[in-house]
């Protein structure tokens, strides 16, 4: 496994064409792609997000680390499909209207993807309506939504209202978070979680699908 | 900002104590219009609703310094305007920038403005001329220049995310960004200073700097800020809201020495982490206690704040970061009230 280490460290210091080629490495050596993941990005990630947590790793760290499983990714997906292994999850994020603001949002989701959730990002200053359509199409487990504004945050209580008024609210667990976010504020407007943090939203979104399989296994 | 307060402001920062301590908080249109009873985009284009909505909160709140006073500002987007940034408005929400840089290259296509002609900048610069004689009328005057950071301004500029990753990956071309933008942060405070001569004050404001290590602050961070404070002004305003552990301990050397920071971080924290250098003004919560708590919450926070920092030297409170939406003027009278019975 000594590919798997390999990939760990390429993570950990945010080098994509290391990670890239360890992880050809682990390949050829028969590691399924899935182990690839299980055994080597998940615990990087995972490692990355506790040096986040302790203060020894900043933002830069992290998105570089996190660019450096996109590369991994490219080119495992393809044989993900190959096999029909499924991802832990899929989570369609964005920022809520009228905030354009991406770095929480970006880091939550390439966090996701570093534990093997499939992302749909939708992108900054996003309505509604455009959840509504996104999740009638896409699908997802989980929405995220995220606002670093104090005068953004009613358009995720909104967000959620037309998700209820669309029919699909009891289909989606429902995530928000953003500098201005509190558990208070999440609670209030009926949200099924709240992270602080990309690493905790990670948790959370764990623990959500956990719930909402629990939730489908009882009917 | 009266000279009364910013005699008082200055020999805080010059180590006196004085009793009782004051409060100061940073306001700015996240609070004030919505405070006041008017739109955000109404507070921005019209001097009478500007003039007004100022005055109602320094006639509401007379013992308290606002900083940096008066303050022309168009929310996130004057600095990037003059780099032809597209601004975008909306009656009653912040005004926003959107990206003019879209990849590592294009650094190199970017022309250093003239905060003289370029954006919005002459304007700002006007508005507050035009007004400056009613401001100085009613005793008060403009101390400060003001604007936003180096990192910030980059990070508007080609996008948070895309900045922070390339100051790791492209770390060259980040340098010549944050040169462009530095020299065009000195020629707009050095453009604000000649057009105000009772400046003698610089606010800049930077969340940015909370995001990267300290190695990455020496890099990125501490040179470009100690250019853009390299001046001889009294007051040295700093605020960061996000955490910014790594990068206290050299604040000073950049010259700041007055600082605004989040609630990640105690007085005590701070106080140690910067060796007793900087002001601090700080740093109650301002959401769930200033905006969002009541006035016993507000009494609550400031005696156990005080309680918990016996050195009253340097130290200005007000709430960790600017003034939150929404703050109403009952926990403002309570911040307020409190410190004046607890300190007096």
């Amino acid at each position: 496994m000594d590919q798997l280490s390999s990939l760990r460290e390429a993570i950990l210091i945010g080098d994509g064409g290391a990670a890239a080629r360890a992880a050809g490495e682990a390949l050829a050596a028969g590691v399924s792609p899935v182990d690839v993941i299980a055994e080597g990005i998940s615990p990087a990630m995972g490692e990355v997000g506790q040096l986040f947590e302790e203060g020894e790793y900043f933002v830069p760290e992290l998105l570089i680390a996190a660019r450096a499983t996109k590369e991994v990714f490219a080119i495992l997906r393809p044989l993900l499909a190959e096999t029909g292994a499924r991802p832990a999850g899929r989570v369609l994020l964005a920022t809520v209207e009228g905030d354009l603001h991406d770095i929480g949002k970006n880091l939550v989701g390439m966090m996701l993807e570093g534990a093997g959730f499939e992302v749909v990002d939708l992108g900054v200053d996003i309505p509604a309506s455009r959840f509504v359509s996104a999740v009638e199409a896409e699908r997802p487990q989980i929405v995220g939504l995220s606002a670093l504004l104090t005068t953004t945050m009613p358009a995720m209580k909104t967000t959620l209202e037309a998700l209820d008024a669309a029919g699909l609210r009891s289909q989606v667990k429902v995530m928000v978070g953003g500098a201005p976010v509190t558990q208070r504020y999440a609670d209030s407007i009926g949200a099924d979680g709240y992270g602080d943090t990309a690493t905790a939203a990670v948790e959370l979104a764990r623990s959500l699908i956990g719930r909402q399989d629990a939730e489908a296994s009882q009917g | 900002m009266n000279d009364r307060q910013w005699d008082q402001l200055v020999a805080v920062i010059r180590g006196e104590t004085i009793r009782p301590l004051p409060t100061g908080f940073i306001i700015d249109s996240p609070w004030l219009p919505k405070w006041a009873g008017h739109t955000i985009l109404d507070y921005f284009t019209d001097d009478r609703v500007f003039l007004e909505d100022n005055f109602k909160a320094i006639d509401t709140f007379p013992d308290t310094i606002f900083l940096p006073g008066f303050w022309s500002e168009y929310g996130m987007c004057t600095e990037p305007s003059a780099f032809g940034s597209i601004s975008v408005w909306e009656e009653n929400e912040f005004p926003f920038s959107k990206k003019v840089i879209h990849s590592v290259a294009e650094v190199d296509d970017l022309l250093t403005p003239n905060p003289r002609k370029n954006g919005l900048l002459p304007f700002v610069v006007k508005r507050l001329a035009h007004l400056q004689p009613e401001i100085e009328r009613r005793g008060h005057k403009i101390h400060f220049a003001v604007a936003r950071g180096p990192l910030n301004i980059a990070s508007f500029l080609m996008g948070t995310t895309e900045f922070l990753t390339a100051i790791k990956t492209d770390p060259e071309a980040m340098h010549r960004l944050l040169g462009i933008v530095t020299d065009y942060l000195v020629d707009w405070i050095a453009f604000q200073r000649e057009a105000f001569p009772t400046i003698d004050g610089i606010l800049l404001l930077d969340d940015i700097v909370g995001f990267i290590s300290r190695r990455d602050f020496e890099t990125f961070g501490l040179p470009y800020l100690r250019r853009a404070y390299d001046t001889d002004v009294t007051v040295k305003f700093f605020h960061n809201d996000a955490p910014c552990k790594a990068s206290a301990p050299l604040l000073a050397d950049a010259g700041i020495n007055l600082l605004n920071f989040g609630i990640q971080h105690t007085l005590t924290e701070m106080r140690t982490w910067t060796e007793g250098k900087i002001t601090l003004l700080g740093n109650i919560p301002p959401r769930d206690v200033l905006a969002d708590g009541t006035a016993a919450d507000v009494e609550r926070a400031v005696t156990e704040m005080l309680e918990a920092f016996e050195d009253r030297s340097r130290l200005i409170v007000s709430c960790g970061g600017g003034m939150p939406p929404g703050a109403p003027t009952e926990n403002i009278r309570a911040l307020i009230a409190t410190v004046a019975r607890l300190t007096s």
